[in-house]
Formats: C-alpha cells, structure tokens, sequence
C-alpha cells in the first residue's frame, strides 16, 4: 500500500468537505451554536418554571399559635429555603382582606366562596371515613362495599369543582381547634396526665393528586404544617419540662460524600456517552454519503477508479476523511454542551436555582475528558467505517440517508441499555461494539473509586473496538472492490420477475443471500416461537415439566430450524442432495470424526468452564433443561432424542447444508465457513453458548467442506451432544477413586484433569491433520461449479 | 500496444436467463500511433469494453493486455500507462481546473518540478490559462472537458481510451476534442475511440471495428470496410452490418 497515495485522497477529500458550506454547517458550525441556543431558550424557561400555587384556608382564625400564616403567604419561618415562601399563595377567611386591588379582592371573596361549598361534603367525607374504618374494624363486608361507594360518589362530584375552582389545596380548619389545642397545651403543663386527650377533630387537606399542580402544592402545605406542627409539639415540652429532642430520639445525621465534581459526574456520565455516540456516528454519516455516494451521483467515482490508487488506498483515505469529521464533530458538540452548561449554571448563580435541581452541571475533571478522548477513537473509527460501505453500497445520496435511521435505533438502543444504571461493566460486555466503550465512558465518567477496578477493561475495550473497526473497513473495502456494487444500475424492483428468476433460474445450491434468509427467517421464528412454546411449559405441572420440555425442545427443532432450510432446499435450488451434501462420506473421514468428539469435548468442557467469569449469568431456563438432561426420572432414550439426535440432524441440516452452501456461493470458502459457524453461534441465544457453539460451527463447516458431506457432522453433533448427556446423567454415579483421579475428578459433576485435557488435544491435532491431509482430486458433481457472475469479488480488492 | 481476444462480460441480470451478455468472444488489436475506433449504437457494449481495459470491470472471460500489461492480474500498472476519459469521468465541483489536474498527477506520481512544467505546458496548449482557478462547478461543459483531457494526458501515458468524449457536446467544443486527439495521435500514442457518430469516425480513425449487441461484426479501415461490403459511405455500410446480423440471429432461431 502506498500512504501517499492514501495521504493525497484524504487531502483532497478533507479540502472537498471543508470547501461544502453544507457539510461544515452541519458538523461545525450547528452545534457550535445550537447548545448556547438551546441555554438561551431553557434558562428563562426554568427561572419562571413555577407559578406560585394557590391555597385556601377556611377557618383561619381557629389556627393556634405560633402565626401560621403571615398576609397572603406562609410565615417564612416555616421554610427551609425562604425562596419557597413565595410558590404558595394563602387566601385565609382571616379578616382582614390585604389585597391591593378591587379584582383581586373580588377573586379573593369568590375563592372563600367556593371554599365554603367543599366543607359540607368534606365533613362528609371525613364522617364516611370514620365509618369506614369501624366497618374495616368489625369486618363487616356490605357495610365497607356500600362506604365505599358513597366515598367515591362523594369524591367524584367534588372533583369537577374542585379542578375549576382555581385553588390547588383546601385546608378546612375546625371551629374550635385552636380552643382543643389550648385545652391540650394547659392540661399537659398541669401534668394532669391521666385525663390528656387528643381526640378532637383536626384540620382536613383537600387536593387532587392526579392533578400534577395540586399535588405539588400539597407536599408543600405539608411540609409547612409539619414544621409547624413540630413548634407546637416544642412548645407544648417546654411548658411540660421535657427536652425539646424528646419527639426526635433516632434523627440521625447525614454526611454525603460525593464531592461537588462526582455530582458533576453524575450527570456527565450519561450524558456524555450518548452525546459521543450520536455525534460520533451522524458526524460520520454526512461525509461518508458525500464520499460514497455522492461521487457516485456526481459522476467523479470512474474518474478516481481509473487512477493508479488502489482501490485499498482510496477506502482507507476516504476512511480517514470520514474519520476525522466524525471525531471532530463529537468532540466540538461535547465542548459546546459542556461550555453551554457551564455558563448556564454561573447565570444560575449556581445555588438553589432552577438548574442545579437537573443536577450539578460543572465539567468532570480533565482525566475523565481525556478518556472521552481515547475511546472516541475506536469508535468514530467503527461508525466511520461502516458508514463508508453503506455509503458504497448506496446508489445515491438519497438511498444513503435511508441507511441512517436503523444504525442511529441500533446505537442509541444500545447506548440507552448502557445507560440505565442497573448495567454495569462485566466482561462479557467490554467485547461487544458500541456497549463496551459506552459502559466504559459511563463507569470512568461516574466516579473516581471505581476506576480502578475500570482500568482492568480498557485493554479488552479498546481491542475489541478496533478489531470491529477493522472488520468494518474491510467490509467497505470489500465493498469498493466489487463492480456490482460501484456500478449498481437503479433498478426498479419487480416482484413478479424476481419471483420468476428465483423459481426459473435455479442453482445446484442456493445463494447466498437465499441462505442468509434462511438465517434470519429461522431467527425470526425462534423469536416469535418465544410465547408459544413458552405457554404448555408453564401450564405444565412440576412433574410434566421435564417431559414438556423435550416435546418443546424436539418441536422446536424440526419445525423452527429444520423444516425452513428444507423447504427452501426444495423449491429454490436444483440439487436437494447437493445443497445438503448428501454424498456418502469416505470411510476413513467417517471414522476419524467419529472419534473427534471424544477427544474434543473434554476440551470443550473445560474450555467454557474456564470462560465462567467472562459471562453474565445463566438464566434459568437453562439450568432447567440441564438438570433435565441428567434426571433420572426421563428414560435415556428420550434424552438423547432431544439433546443429541434432534439438534444433530436439524441443526446440520440448516447450518452445514444449505446455510453454508450458500455461503459458499461468494467462492470464498473460509468466509461462509465462518459466517456459517458464527450464526450457528448466535442461534444458540446465550452468550456462552454462542462463543462455544460458534467455534464447533466453524469446525463442523470445515468438516462438512473437507468430507464434502452432512454425514460426518451429523456423526460428530450426535455424539458431541450424547457425551455431555451422558456426562451430565452417569457422571455422578462415576467414583473417581484410585488411578482414574488422574484423569478425572468430581467437581459438581464429572470433570477432567489436565493430563487427560492433554491427551485430548494431542488426539485433536492427531484427527484434524488426517482429515486435512491431501486428498485425490474428486472429479463428481459435490462441488458447485461456480458460475462466473459469482466471481470471488475478494480478488477485485487487490485492483 | 492494446491486445484484446475473446473478451466477454456477462452481468446479473433478472430478465435473462444467465445474465446478460454486455460483451461477447471480442478480440482486437490497436498500435502505436493508431486511433482505433469502436462504432456501435447505445448499449452495444462499447463501454463495457473500454472499462475492462481500464480495469474498472473484469472480464468474465478472455484476456485484454494493455502496454503488456494483463488488465486482470497487473491493473496498476495498466492504470499508470493508460489515460482514460468519458462523459462519466466527471470532475470534481469543489476544486480549481489546476488543483484537479495537479491531484491526478501527483497520485500518478509525478515528482512536483516535472508535474508543474507539464500542468505549465498542458494549460498553455488547451488554452484553460484562464480557467485555472475557476471551481468545477462554476465551469461550463467545455471548460469542464478541457479539464478532463488535461487530466487524461497529465502523466504523458502511451495508451488513450476515450469512452465517447465528444457525446453531449456543442459542435464547437466537440470539434476541439476531435483536434486534440489527433493531435495525441501525431505524437504517436495508441489511442482507442468509442462513439456512435459515423462522421467522427471517417475523419479520425484508422481502423474500426462495428459493435453490435455485444459482438464485433466487422473490423478493417473505412475504405477497406466499404469495399469489402460495397457500400457508398459510412452509414450504409453501418445499417447494411446491423440488419445482416438481425437476419442471422433470426434464421438461426
């Protein structure tokens, strides 16, 4: 590869973005000005966020002392924050009336007014109450069915009036309270104890809480009457004699540790993650369809292909491009939103304004800034990347746009899954694209105590999101080296003639986009299938279980994944016995993968027990179906039957037939025997199954390529599948005594021992380079010839 | 210098069973100093053709060497010798006449003195001094074409293929495309020339050959060619090959 070639296309392409007004406005200027926009429209918003709220007190004149009210608003002692005072508006029958205006004074006599025509019901309501409880009490049912019912009637008739009245919060005081609680105040000091009793009628709260104002209103009358109701309860101590903390013996102390950065934090670290990956990849996208695309569509792509730049170079350069764009793009949007916020925040004044209720909004420290930097570029690299080929793949401009939404869904989904804070980092997760680095981002972001623990993943996180990356770049290389794609015609799409050529223009084997269909259609269904095959499980008895769960499981099998790649065999290609190899298989070849299971499955074994730490845990479904697998209550026959016999042919069937006969039509072996081993893999659902499932699929796509036959896989899933059967069901019942403790142990269930773990390698190796050794060149039809329309479009990359 | 035989090139196509066949057993040769010219209506596979000895398309069977070079297995050095231009090589809207022709020449490795004599030279000669810092988008479509040769010639490449340069042309920039290449061909390049207008052809090319659906019907001089088919000019001979090859596919159904 020669860089400055790379160099010199990147140059230019850099100079061809920079000189387009639309793109830089998109990605420099707009967010530049979009966050101090967006703080210029929300900080007068959140100044005058909250109206003051109206509350009417009927029967002020009852309340004792200390003065509750004072004017037309609370008495701001009883406030922790004086600023509250002014959010609830007190409109007393307390004479006199100090209101400036005659409107005013006239709302103020219609709002006593209407005041008035609550108490009845009220007093109502609070009688119905009473009863109610006595009946509850009593336990007589009719009596409560009838309460309530006239409860609700009640409540109904007064909520209309209620939402129109134009108060929040009604507070009723009674006639005589303030009259009970002197009564109280001076029995207690007389210590005439014995006759002390609170057993008068006390205040009623009306509010709506369905209705957001009045409930928020309410928990401030609250708060004020508790606080009150605190000094009367002080006062009343002190005239007996006692401590004033007496009502209080725990009132603990709090002490909050989180310094005012880790607040910061708080709000950063989820914010920043989403901000990054949004940016990241639209900042990526704009300029890949320009790239890709657009050249297309402005006609330059034949001009640039005929120039001495390889195809690898132009990728890469463009790549490079796209890059730069994208990190840029996210880093000036995090600066912008992080500056906007602040600047907001010092407006604020930065103490109990209206923002810092969204939470302390100041910048995380410079070390966490500097992550946001490293993991940024592993990440534009793989937006980068993968927007490049499908802006390859597009026609046009237009068709590239289309390929925006689902990756933005895709990301954000998995950014927002990140950002719930019950996901942690674990080390499933730090391997996986866009999840790792935003879970990464989140925990380093948080706080600074667990970093440490954190660092442990940057490693696994930053490789893995390369290697994604690189995957990516060569799918867009791949991409840019196929004529098909360079020079797609804008077809229409008719369905009658493409049904035509798919029953008419028939193959020995299908294609493969035919067997990535399959694929999915076979995902599809297990998804779908979830509910239905879930329903007989759980109407199921405890005993049944077991049995219904082999039924399931065998249905499962045939219907769900052997009978779509049957069908689609059978109609769409010409050949059912060579889509699905069905050639009888050297002896030799036969044998030797029939001992390969033996050998491998202890390795296997221990191989994915050593990974257990590496997994989220098993749900328990599976455990279900394991303890299935080695109860003594299922005849053996039927186990095997499900766990061993169905999965083998089924699964080989649709995996190592016409899956990857497909796959194999793009003339790249090695690729569709991958791709058919890594969705094998994913068919298995559970993460350490499909790593474990994925790397027997590619073995078993090997096998069934070098054996030119089904036969041998089948032999191999049956007794691969059998072994840990019968592991699972006679494993127990093996004594591990004597010399065999050197082959095996007992460690909930049967295990093995290093030494018999070397043996079994030993034997792999053995097995394997007998079935790779050279073999007579086969002159019959198992080959698919290849057509020369499929040809390998890996030799158009090196051009 | 450009050895063509038994060049074929089949694409995917839904409506034809086995693809279609935009190019089918073409063989040809073009020398030095020669223009070549490849006659053929619209979707005769000219094209196709001329961008599977650019190495844009692979053939789907047969071999193209182009200065020696097999366009299959050695493309970069085919893409070094050869100087490529058609109606779909545009150029690019956000850069000057000269930053396009010195970005092509730097990618063809021109060491910066020569290319900024060459770029000196080829601006004088295309008479584009004006146009030098005029944006692509702001050019008109014989500005744009002068940038195109220029861009063609930049590396001084032996080997030309003009993939209908003139279509689309007002009659005065056609006519000026036209002098430069003959003007290329005095400098002894091996030029080879598509286009579907009979006149071009009389005056420009030494040999031709008619394409039609694919195949070569005829290849020869133009005299040559309307001796050996006795027709009086160009355009008879054209429709006299085309309805022979109809008739023939016909009869052979």
């Amino acid at each position: 590869m020669n860089w400055r070639n790379v160099f010199l296309i990147f140059r230019r392409e850099v100079l061809d973005q920079v000189r387009d007004r639309r793109t830089l406005f998109m990605i420099l200027i707009l967010p530049v000005l979009l966050y101090p926009a967006m703080g210029v429209g929300i900080v007068p918003l959140i100044q005058f966020a909250e109206q003051p709220r109206t509350l009417v007190i009927l029967g002020a004149d009852a309340l004792p002392e200390p003065a509750l009210i004072d004017g037309n608003h609370f008495a701001t002692e009883w406030f922790r924050d004086p600023a509250d005072q002014k959010k609830i508006v007190v409109v007393s029958d307390a004479a006199p009336v100090t209101t400036s205006t005659e409107a005013a004074a006239e709302k103020h006599r219609k709002l006593l007014e209407t005041a008035q025509s609550f108490r009845e019901p009220l007093e109502r309501q609070v009688v119905l109450e009473a009863q109610a409880v006595e009946a509850e009490r009593s336990g007589d049912q009719r009596a409560m069915a009838s309460l309530r019912l006239q409860r609700k009637e009640l409540s109904a008739s007064m909520s209309e009036a209620f939402a129109t009245s134009g108060m929040h919060v009604l507070v009723v005081v009674p006639s005589d309270f303030s009259r009970n609680i002197h009564q109280l105040q001076d029995t207690a000091s007389q210590r005439q104890f014995s006759s002390l009793t609170a057993d008068y009628p006390r205040p009623i709260i009306l509010r709506n809480s369905a209705d957001e104002k009045s409930a928020m209103a309410a928990i401030r009358v609250q708060k004020v009457l508790a606080s009150w109701e605190h000094a009367i309860l002080k006062h009343l101590l002190r005239d007996v004699g006692l401590p004033e903390a007496l009502p209080s013996p725990v009132h603990p102390t709090e002490v909050d540790l989180a310094a005012d950065n880790e607040l910061a934090a708080n709000v950063w670290s989820k914010l920043f993650p989403a901000l990054l990956m949004m940016m990241a990849l639209t900042g990526a996208f704009y300029p890949a369809i320009d790239l890709g695309a657009g050249e297309k569509e402005r006609g330059t792509m034949e001009t640039l292909l005929i120039c001495p730049a390889t195809r690898t170079e132009i990728v890469i350069g463009k790549f490079f491009t796209v890059m730069l764009f994208s990190m840029a793009t996210a880093l000036l949007n995090l600066s912008s939103a992080g500056l906007s916020g602040k600047y907001m925040l010092s407006l604020t004044g930065g103490g109990a304004g209206g923002l810092s209720r969204l939470g302390d909004l100041s910048l995380p420290p410079l070390t966490s800034l500097v992550w946001v930097l490293v993991l940024l570029v592993p990440l534009s690299a793989l937006f980068s990347a993968l927007c490049l080929a499908l802006a390859t793949f597009a026609k046009s401009s237009k068709e590239g746009q289309y390929y925006l939404t689902p990756l933005l869904m895709l990301t954000l989904g998995l950014t927002m899954f990140c950002l719930s804070p019950a996901v942690e980092m674990q080390p499933f997760y730090s391997i996986l694209p866009v999840m790792g680095p935003a879970l990464l981002l989140k925990g380093l972001l948080l706080s600074n105590h667990q970093t440490g623990v954190l660092f442990v993943y940057v490693a696994p996180v930053l490789m893995s999101s390369l290697g994604y990356s690189f995957l990516a770049l060569w799918w867009a290389i791949d991409q840019f080296g196929s004529e098909e794609v360079l020079f797609r015609e804008a077809e229409r799409f008719d369905l009658r003639l493409w049904l035509q050529h798919l029953l008419r223009d028939k193959e020995p084997t299908p294609s493969f986009s035919e067997a990535a269909f399959a694929f999915i259609f076979i995902m599809m269904l297990q998804f779908l299938s979830l509910k239905v095959l879930q329903a007989p499980l759980q109407a199921a008895s405890a005993v049944e279980r077991p049995l219904v769960m082999m039924q399931v499981l065998i249905i499962q099998q045939l219907v769900i994944i052997a009978t779509p790649p049957l069908l689609m065999g059978v109609m769409l290609t010409t050949s059912v016995r060579q889509t699905f190899r069905l050639h009888m298989p050297r002896l030799s070849d036969l044998v030797a993968v029939m001992i390969l299971p033996l050998a491998l499955h202890p390795l296997t074994l221990e191989f994915s027990a050593s990974l257990h730490w590496f997994f989220p845990p098993l749900p328990p479904s599976v455990g279900e179906a394991m303890a299935a697998m080695s109860s003594d209550h299922l005849p053996l026959w039927l186990v095997l039957l499900t766990f061993a016999l169905a999965p083998a042919v089924c699964e080989e069937l649709a995996f190592r037939g016409f899956i990857l006969s497909g796959f194999r039509h793009t003339g790249r072996d090695r690729l569709a025997i991958i791709l058919s081993g890594i969705a094998f893999g994913v068919m298995h659902l559970i993460p350490q199954q499909v790593l474990n499932a994925a790397l027997l699929g590619i073995l078993l796509g090997w096998i069934a390529v070098r054996t030119r036959s089904l036969w041998p896989g089948i032999a191999f899933h049956f007794l691969y599948n059998g072994l840990e059967v019968c592991r699972n069901r006679f494993g127990k019942l093996f004594d591990v005594t004597g010399g065999w403790q050197l082959l095996f142990r007992n460690e909930g269930g049967l295990r093995y021992q290093p030494l018999l773990l070397v043996l079994c390698a030993v034997l792999t190796v053995i097995l394997l380079l007998i079935l790779s050794r050279r073999r007579p060149v086969v002159s019959d039809t198992a080959e698919p010839p290849l057509s020369p329309l499929h040809a390998s479009p890996s030799m158009l990359m090196q051009r | 210098m450009i050895f063509v035989e038994q060049l074929t090139k089949r694409f995917a196509d839904l409506r034809h069973d086995g693809g279609f066949v935009a190019l089918d057993g073409v063989s040809f040769d073009v020398q030095p100093g020669e223009i070549f010219g490849l006659l053929g209506p619209n979707g005769a596979g000219k094209t196709t053709c001329l961008r599977i000895l650019s190495t844009v398309f692979r053939p789907t069977s047969g071999t193209a060497l182009v200065a020696g070079y097999d366009v299959v297995t050695q493309p970069t050095e085919v893409r070094a010798r050869i100087g490529f231009m058609s109606n779909n090589t545009g150029i690019y809207d956000r850069m000057t006449a000269y930053e396009m022709v010195q970005y092509f020449g730097r990618l063809y490795g021109i060491p910066e003195a020569t290319l900024e004599q060459r770029i000196d030279h080829l601006f004088d000669q295309l008479q584009m001094r004006d146009i030098r810092d005029t944006l692509g988008s702001k050019m008109s479509t014989g500005m744009k074409q002068k940038v195109s040769i220029a861009r063609t010639i930049v590396h001084d490449p032996p080997v030309l293929i003009f993939d209908e340069p003139t279509s689309g042309l007002d009659v005065l920039v056609a006519r000026k495309v036209v002098d430069e290449i003959r003007g290329l061909r005095d400098q002894g390049k091996c030029i080879i020339y598509s286009t579907h207008i009979m006149r071009e052809v009389e005056k420009l090319c030494h040999r031709i050959a008619i394409i039609y659906k694919g195949r070569i019907l005829a290849i020869g001089s133009v005299a040559e060619l309307q001796e050996r088919y006795g027709q009086p000019d160009m355009e008879s001979l054209f429709f006299e090959l085309i309805d022979r090859h109809d008739e023939a596919v016909l009869s052979a159904k």
